[in-house]
């Protein structure tokens, strides 16, 4: 037995460290055993048991496949303390001092591509902490200036994180938030603005004294020590120091004010972008500097170069932490080039400037507006995190404002805000949470965003429903006994209209981020723009409802002369938020109409119906909108009956697109202060008026003539085409 | 709670999975497991624990869960181990991987966890 086992066993004995089962259990060989099985199995067959399931199987991680197991042995160390012993990060970077400052920038660099690609979606293991400076900080403590860079930058990181973990606005971007264990705090972080500051001091003191040097053109500088060694690249390099130094205070203080509770500290944080903008500037104009000093032929192309000089830093080790990433499959990162990392801060910190322009406004309607609008530029993962932290904190907006009273502010019923009644009714206490969920839903990217909105549809309805139930019960079905309508009545039907408005606005807000995404083909068109009119009508018609029972209330309780011109400023603004969706309504209903026309008439715009029919399509682009009844009564039956029956002279005679450039003037007037809903109704014209022309031409030319060839173009509004005609 | 989504789905492709299964595999199971002692062997050795080490150095732990003609092996739950840096305790670094594949190809050696009468019937079996 002997002889056998120890031939048998030629492999290597197991690690000691893994243990077998029971003190009597030992490893034995199976190799043989496998050999001569494998040799008797047929082929395919395979050796399992009754739990096994292919499919499952096939999730199973290949070992040794460079694109899935993580594990593969790529570094040459086992770990940081092996990296550091072959002197991968050296301390200092160089004897040479000059090339220890050379280097050190580098680092900085370096780290700051890292970050921006961290930003974009990769994991912090991956990026930022390939850095064996950052793994091992403690090292650096003789390396003041590379000491407070990564301890300040290392403090950031740990603010942001917590700041999108808090907003969880990350979404499919989980991994951003995943530390891994990593050191990411460290006692005395706190200190590290200090820290940071008396860095800069020195190097700013340096600084002044080579200008004063070079106008005195005295030779040596007294009781200052100098950065490196080489006099006459001694200003040089403290600028391109100083301008990587400040932006991190700079960006720390952004981060931290805009944290702080109610937006207090938003003020102060659009003063700290502004001068991370200036240094960021800064640091690309070190760039030509540090160029023309590095000895080394640029790293690769310009545009791959993660540093500003051009050459690879020392200190870093990609594969150090691949395993860290726990089983799952390793992700290739490619970290930003210098470049892209310089712009994806400048486009960072613009959007972080917008949201602290916020007016910290309570009206509902103008945060969902504001909202919007910031989502217009597409803004990334870190800034919407950051606008959503300052929307909702604590279960309030702005963590100051119970989100019940929104909804009394909302419903304009002054006299309820703060009323405890109110704030504890079940409805209310259902719709603030739909309201705050809505803001979040409103603060994810926009693939997410339309998903949850539809699904969040449901829930409006429901309420509706359930409002409209209560209110039957309560005070029965007569409707019209205005006279002797008391206060809980009248807040009970506001509130209903309200909630069924909102409904009709997130079925608007998820038809029209479809768009966004491209999510519909020229053929779907007609529909999609059919089911829009639909809503914006039923939307409208809320809308006035609310209104109107707002006048209501104010006449009934004979308001004094002076909170008439309030009213009428509210007037105005619901009016013409009014006419803008009219306009909206009549740009759907014109293209909806078109398209059916060219439908009928010359049977463009078809479906191909070879994988599905049309109304399976319809399907599924609306099931969400049809499950929750938003409106009630539409089926794919209404869209047909409807569309069937549009011919080219009605539209004509129903020129919707000319009804649009007859309200415009008066929208335009009402916005006059307001340049972005300027610009808005200056789209919808220009819309209107392409469309307007191209109808004509249809027309003149006969909808069913063979060389018409009509097209649709988003080029002036991003949700509303532009119909192309052309002659062939 | 958010279980409640996932039995559909997994439930569906268990079926998908197993119909599979039944198809292919089964058929020759039962022609193929009587031929061979070797196999019949193989076969008690399912869900027991497995040590494989692979051409890197590593070793995989994990419950043997099934292999095919090529010699390629899928371990359950398993434990990967690595010998950690040069002076450092505990001399092996480890981590949980779950189901992983283990091509035939980077296999250097494959131990069961048993018993010592145990190990002296598995090699006088051969």
């Amino acid at each position: 037995m002997e002889a056998r086992s120890s031939s048998s066993a030629a492999a290597v004995p197991p690690p000691p460290s893994i243990p077998s089962s029971s003190d009597q259990g030992v490893w034995a060989d199976v190799s043989p055993l496998l050999a001569a099985a494998c040799c008797d199995l047929q082929d395919g067959e395979l050796v399992h048991g009754e739990n096994f399931s292919l499919f499952a199987a096939m999730s199973a991680l290949e070992i040794m496949d460079p694109k899935m197991d993580s594990g593969i042995e790529r570094s040459r160390y086992n770990s940081v303390e092996e990296a550091i012993e072959d002197g991968v990060a050296p301390i200092p970077l160089s004897l040479d001092r000059t090339l220890d400052v050379q280097r050190s920038i580098d680092v900085m660099d370096h780290l700051f591509s890292c970050e921006a690609t961290w930003h974009k979606g990769h994991t912090l293991a991956q990026t930022v902490f390939t850095c064996i400076y950052l793994m091992r900080m403690e090292r650096t403590s003789s390396h003041a200036v590379l000491n407070s860079f990564c301890r300040i930058l290392r403090a950031t990181c740990n603010a942001v994180i917590s700041v999108v973990s808090t907003a969880r606005t990350h979404e499919e971007e989980d991994l951003f938030t995943m530390s891994f264990g990593l050191p990411l705090r460290d006692e005395g972080d706190e200190k590290c603005l200090s820290i940071l500051n008396s860095v800069e001091e020195t190097i700013s003191r340096q600084l002044r004294a080579c200008k004063a040097q070079a106008l005195s053109k005295k030779k040596t500088l007294e009781g200052l020590e100098s950065l490196q060694d080489n006099p006459d690249l001694e200003e040089d390099y403290c600028r391109a120091l100083l301008c990587r130094l400040r932006f991190r205070k700079h960006f720390y203080h952004v981060v931290m004010c805009m944290r702080k509770p109610h937006g207090r500290g938003l003020e102060l944080a659009r003063k700290h972008v502004a001068s991370c903008l200036t240094e960021l500037n800064l640091m690309l104009k070190s760039r030509e500097f540090l160029k023309s000093q590095s000895s080394t032929t640029l790293q690769q192309g310009d545009g791959n170069c993660t540093t500003a000089s051009g050459c690879q830093p020392v200190g870093f080790d990609v594969s150090l932490n691949s395993r860290l990433l726990s089983p799952t499959p390793p992700r290739a990162v490619k970290v930003l080039s210098w470049s892209d990392a310089i712009r994806y801060f400048e486009r960072l910190l613009h959007d972080l400037d917008v949201i602290c322009t916020s007016s910290l406004d309570p009206v509902l309607e103008n945060v969902l507006y504001f909202i919007v609008q910031f989502q217009k530029t597409v803004p990334d993962l870190v800034p919407r995190a950051f606008l959503q932290t300052l929307l909702v904190q604590d279960g309030k907006l702005y963590g100051e404002h119970l989100f019940s009273d929104v909804i009394s502010r909302a419903l304009s019923l002054p006299d309820i805000i703060g009323d405890k009644e109110f704030q504890m009714n079940e409805f209310v206490v259902q719709l603030g949470q739909l309201v705050v969920n809505l803001i979040k839903i409103l603060c994810t990217n926009t693939a997410w965003q339309r998903r949850k909105l539809g699904k969040s549809l449901q829930d409006w309805s429901t309420i509706s429903i359930q409002l409209e139930l209560a209110l039957k019960r309560e005070f029965g079905e007569t409707r019209n006994v205005l006279q002797n309508e008391n206060m809980c009545m009248r807040v009970s039907k506001q509130l209903l209209i309200w909630t069924q408005e909102h409904a009709y606005w997130v079925a608007f807000r998820f038809l029209t981020l479809g768009f966004e995404l491209d999510l519909y083909s020229p053929g779907e068109y007609c529909m999609v723009y059919w089911y829009m009119y639909v809503v914006l009508t039923k939307l409208i018609e809320k809308m006035q409802l609310r209104v109107l029972a707002i006048s209501e209330t104010s006449r009934r309780k004979g308001k004094k002369k002076k909170d008439h011109s309030k009213d009428s400023a509210r007037d105005i603004t619901f009016s013409s938020s009014c006419l803008l969706l009219q306009c909206y309504l009549l740009l759907s209903e014109g293209l909806s109409m078109m398209l059916a026309v060219l439908r009928n008439e010359s049977r463009s715009f078809q479906l191909p119906s070879i994988f599905n029919t049309e109304q399976e399509r319809f399907m599924q682009h609306f099931d969400l909108l049809l499950k929750a009844r938003v409106p009630e009564h539409i089926s794919f039956y209404s869209f047909k009956e409807s569309s069937s029956r549009a011919g080219i002279s009605d539209l004509v005679k129903y020129n919707f697109f000319k009804e649009i450039q007859k309200i415009a003037p008066s929208l335009r007037g009402s916005f006059a202060s307001e340049s972005e809903k300027l610009a808005e109704v200056r789209r919808i014209e220009q819309v209107a008026e392409h469309n307007r022309i191209a109808l004509n031409i249809i027309n003149q030319v006969g909808a069913g003539d063979p060389s018409l060839r009509v097209s649709f173009e988003f080029t002036h509004h991003p949700h509303f085409a532009v119909a192309v005609v052309k002659r062939s | 709670m958010e279980g409640g989504g996932l039995p559909g789905p997994s439930q569906s492709i268990q079926v998908s999975g197993d119909a599979y299964c039944n198809s292919s595999a089964a058929p020759l199971d039962a022609a193929g497991s009587s031929s061979s002692p070797a196999v019949a062997k193989l076969r008690k050795l399912l869900f027991r624990r497995m040590l494989i080490g692979v051409n890197d150095g590593r070793y995989f732990h994990g419950l043997f869960h099934c292999i095919d003609k090529q010699g390629n092996i899928i371990l359950q739950d398993a434990v990967e181990y690595r010998s950690a840096a040069r002076h450092c305790s505990p001399p092996t670094e480890q981590r949980c991987l779950g189901l992983i594949l283990i091509p035939a190809a980077c296999r250097s050696s494959c131990q069961v966890d048993c018993s010592v009468e145990e190990k002296m019937s598995l090699l006088g079996l051969e």
